[in-house]
């Protein structure tokens, strides 16, 4: 492979190639037609990833790295102006609205006959929302706890995803009147006989404390430390699932989940060791969410709400996933129009049959599954690529200037180098992520007011991972450098080089071989790292993962694809290096 | 004209070079000897700029190198850098670039040649040298002697006005240094304005028009070959040439 290295014309030859597959790569990520776009959008991309990697990372960072930032530019608008109130959302034609599928059922999950598309009452309520002002509703995917931070940055214009009413909330947001009342349901083992009722959950066992699994950050976490006290252990979980998971194999020591009753009544035939103890409490109300200064889409929104309560929709769409209960009448509104209150209005009367199975849990696994869901996965690899792909050239780039200028810059130059390398390699990722995505529109907007400019989350991700592997590249790189012998700069230079072309054409070609295995193993993990930008709502393989792993309750069959396709994804790499390794010290041999 | 006028250097406290001045003439071979530590070497190596010098100058046919750091002494360098060429002591061929690459490296990308005419003096060079038959070949794969006639070869590329050897010899076995000191003869003999450090005895004695014996940062003594090796005239020259022929 060095070999072709050797001979620029085709190095010229292969980098044209990679330019053309390149661009019809991007050409078919804008073409959306997803079943077109995933096979070849793959082999292309792998195919034209190898090439660039081989060739042209070492020699031509430059043009490449410009190249992936036009590609990265055209896929989605790199800049766009946020949108707000209204009347924009009328102009535009779509309510944007944010929700993490990762959440599951009932509220929104991939649905089981076509995993491409999304189901649940949420969903439903966008749909019926989007109609009352005439738009289409269209769905963003953005990690649960950070929807308001989406709500801020303008990119979604309303939360619909199981958000609890507090003082705080609406002292920061537009708050509907509530959707949906919950409750919160105590889950113990069937097989547990100590565990009878809520006052159970308060007296030790052999001398321990009982252990309640909990969704983090969630109502019924503040319910359970507010009546247990320091009484009662507590276990995190991120998925609701994961946590029901955890209480019903009784994993370190957990006895008991408290799960908000829509969850359980959604789930429960999917654990059939858990059961039901006491009568739900804690009630608390499911609140739409709009940005404070979007008065008008809120009193929309609260019109609808009103509405499709009066009319029986709400109930309709309740119980299509059996979580209606005689709790939603305690709001009292449910009125003619007359306003008489009438109670529950009947389903039935509209023609649906009272007794239809609702919408529920269906636990699938299997070949099935994979069969079903394992194309998105796929689909959601091409994005893992693409963001390696487009991240990786501009680290080496970012990361070779900043080797050079700590190496051979003046001290105004090398000094900020050495700082910015210290902080990019001493803070997470994740954390560099979040903050370019949520602090550069606020940057922006001081720079230029009033023009609300932001930055899409693709280019946020790959300007993220570009910017925390430069780091590990500029250390690679200076390394590689400063280990080619000082005689081959005074060779050159006494040829008469100025100090940059003898850099450019005889210490970085000799230190850029010396740096490809080290900077493939980091390719490596770029690869892997990429799983961190669903943080920032890009939806690449691991969050493909989980949204499909908890939906259909196939933590394992989907669990082995995806660790293949990662496989599949670094194995080749690895491979390059071996032989990049072995072709290297047989030029040191001569 | 290869002037130096009174070059002083000095590493902290100690001076290595302690006003050292001398002229080499168009078509001379000049060979520096002397003890080590003596400052052959970093003579050599401020002429085209390796090593930087605390005063004195030096000048190059019109170009004129002083002490001072700046602009001005980098544009003398380069302009100095390709008319005088360097032969190192461990050759630093480049060893991802092929024979003929190295030769025409320069050339194409200094002096802005063509390739197709780089190449064509390339391959007349490296005739000249005896390295026609490898220009394909890596560096790794030569042998020293071999290395180092393609590094003089890829400074004859730049047709410099004088070439600074530095020890070529100093890092070849017998039959190798012999190879070398036959193409840098066939030089001399061209008229190929040289200056050589070297412990090469007999390439000093066959060749050198002028031969300087440098000692603790000064020339003890200088003179023609003739006059040097047969009726030495100060005692460091006579200890140095005895502890030589006894080594």
């Amino acid at each position: 492979m060095l070999g072709d290295l050797k001979n620029s014309r085709i190095i010229i030859a292969k980098g044209f190639l990679f330019l053309v597959t390149g661009s019809i790569a991007v050409g078919l990520l804008i073409v959306d037609h997803p079943d077109v776009r995933t096979g070849l959008l793959l082999l292309i991309t792998v195919w034209s990833f190898c090439r660039f990697y081989l060739l042209l990372v070492p020699r031509f960072p430059v043009p490449l790295a410009a190249f992936c930032i036009v590609a990265a530019s055209l896929t989605q608008p790199l800049v766009t102006v946020a949108d707000d109130g209204l009347d924009r959302i009328r102009l535009r034609g779509t309510l944007v609205w944010g929700a993490d599928q990762e959440g599951g059922g009932p509220f929104i999950y991939p649905d089981p006959d076509d995993p491409s598309e999304r189901i649940g009452f949420e969903v439903e309520l966008a749909q019926l929302v989007a109609e009352h002002l005439g738009v289409k509703p269209e769905f963003s995917q953005g990690q649960w706890d950070k929807l308001p931070d989406l709500l801020d940055r303008g990119d979604i214009d309303l939360v619909l995803n199981g958000y609890e009413w507090t003082t705080n909330r609406a002292a920061r947001y537009g708050l509907s009147i509530p959707y949906y009342i919950y409750e919160l349901q105590l889950l113990g083992r069937a097989a547990d006989p100590g565990l009878t009722s809520w006052d159970d959950l308060l007296k030790p066992v052999d001398g321990r404390k009982r252990k309640v699994s909990l969704l983090g950050g969630s109502a019924a976490q503040d319910y359970i430390e507010r009546f247990g006290g320091d009484n009662i252990d507590m276990a995190l979980f991120e998925g609701a699932t994961d946590a029901m998971d955890a209480t019903e194999l009784g994993l370190s020591g957990i006895d008991a989940n408290v799960q908000d009753l829509p969850i359980w009544l959604f789930y429960a035939k999917g654990f059939p060791k858990l059961r039901p103890i006491g009568e739900p409490v804690g009630r608390g109300y499911y609140v739409a969410m709009t940005r404070k200064t979007d008065q008008d889409l809120l009193r929309a929104v609260n019109e609808i709400l009103l509405q499709a309560l009066q009319d029986g929709r709400l109930h309709r769409i309740f119980a299509k996933y059996g979580i209606w209960n005689d709790t939603q009448m305690m709001r009292g509104l449910e009125t003619d129009e007359s306003g008489g209150f009438i109670g529950s209005p009947d389903p039935a009367a509209d023609g649906e049959t009272k007794d239809a199975a609702p919408v529920s849990y269906q636990p699938s696994g299997g070949w099935n599954v994979i069969r079903q869901r394992g194309g998105l996965l796929v689909r959601s690899a091409g994005m893992t690529i693409l963001l390696s792909i487009t991240a990786m050239p501009i680290a080496v780039l970012i990361g070779l200037l900043i080797a050079l200028a700590r190496l051979y810059g003046p001290w105004y130059l090398g000094k900020p180098a050495a700082v910015y390398v210290e902080i990019v390699r001493g803070t997470p990722l994740v954390l560099q992520l979040y903050l370019i995505y949520f602090l550069v529109p606020k940057l922006l907007d001081i720079i230029f007011p009033g023009m609300e400019l932001t930055i899409n989350a693709f280019a946020a991700a790959v300007m993220g991972l570009a910017i925390n592997y430069s780091a590990y590249e500029a250390e690679i790189y200076r390394g590689g450098i400063q280990s080619i012998p000082r005689g081959q700069m005074e060779a050159a230079i006494s040829l008469g080089m100025s100090r940059s072309l003898a850099l450019r054409r005889i210490i970085i070609p000799q230190a850029t071989r010396l740096v490809l295995p080290p900077m493939t193993n980091d390719f490596i993990a770029l690869f892997k790292d990429t799983a961190v930008c669903s943080v920032i709502t890009v939806v690449e393989l691991s969050k493909q993962y989980y949204i499909q792993a908890r939906s259909a309750g196939a933590i394992v069959e989907l669990g082995l694809l995806t660790a293949l396709l990662y496989l599949a994804m670094s194995y080749p790499l690895s491979v390059m290096t071996n032989r990049l390794e072995k072709n290297l010290n047989q030029e040191r041999r001569g | 004209m290869i002037e130096l006028t009174d070059i002083v250097k000095r590493y902290q406290q100690h001076e290595v070079l302690r006003g050292v001045s001398l002229r080499v003439a168009t078509g001379e071979v000049c060979v520096l000897l002397g003890p080590s530590g003596g400052g052959k070497s970093t003579l050599l190596r401020t002429i085209n700029g390796l090593e930087s010098f605390d005063s004195g100058s030096i000048r190059v046919n019109d170009i004129v190198l002083n002490a001072a750091a700046g602009p001005e002494r980098d544009e003398a360098l380069l302009q100095i850098r390709k008319r005088v060429g360097m032969v190192f002591q461990q050759f630093n061929l480049f060893p991802h670039r092929s024979v003929l690459e190295n030769v025409t490296e320069a050339p194409i990308h200094v002096l802005k040649q063509s390739r197709d005419a780089a190449v064509q003096n390339a391959r007349r060079i490296l005739a000249r040298v005896g390295m026609a038959d490898k220009e394909n070949a890596r560096p790794g794969s030569l042998s020293g002697g071999q290395q180092q006639r393609v590094a003089i070869a890829r400074t004859l590329a730049m047709n410099p006005e004088a070439i600074l050897f530095d020890e070529p010899t100093s890092a070849l076995d017998p039959r190798t240094t012999a190879e070398v000191i036959s193409v840098m003869t066939d030089l001399a003999a061209s008229g190929q304005r040289m200056i050589v450090v070297t412990h090469a005895m007999s390439f000093a004695r066959t060749v050198a028009h002028q031969v300087h014996i440098l000692h603790a940062g000064r020339i003890a003594e200088s003179g023609p070959p003739e006059q040097i090796f047969e009726d030495p005239q100060e005692e460091i020259t006579r200890e140095f040439l005895s502890e030589a022929a006894r080594a």
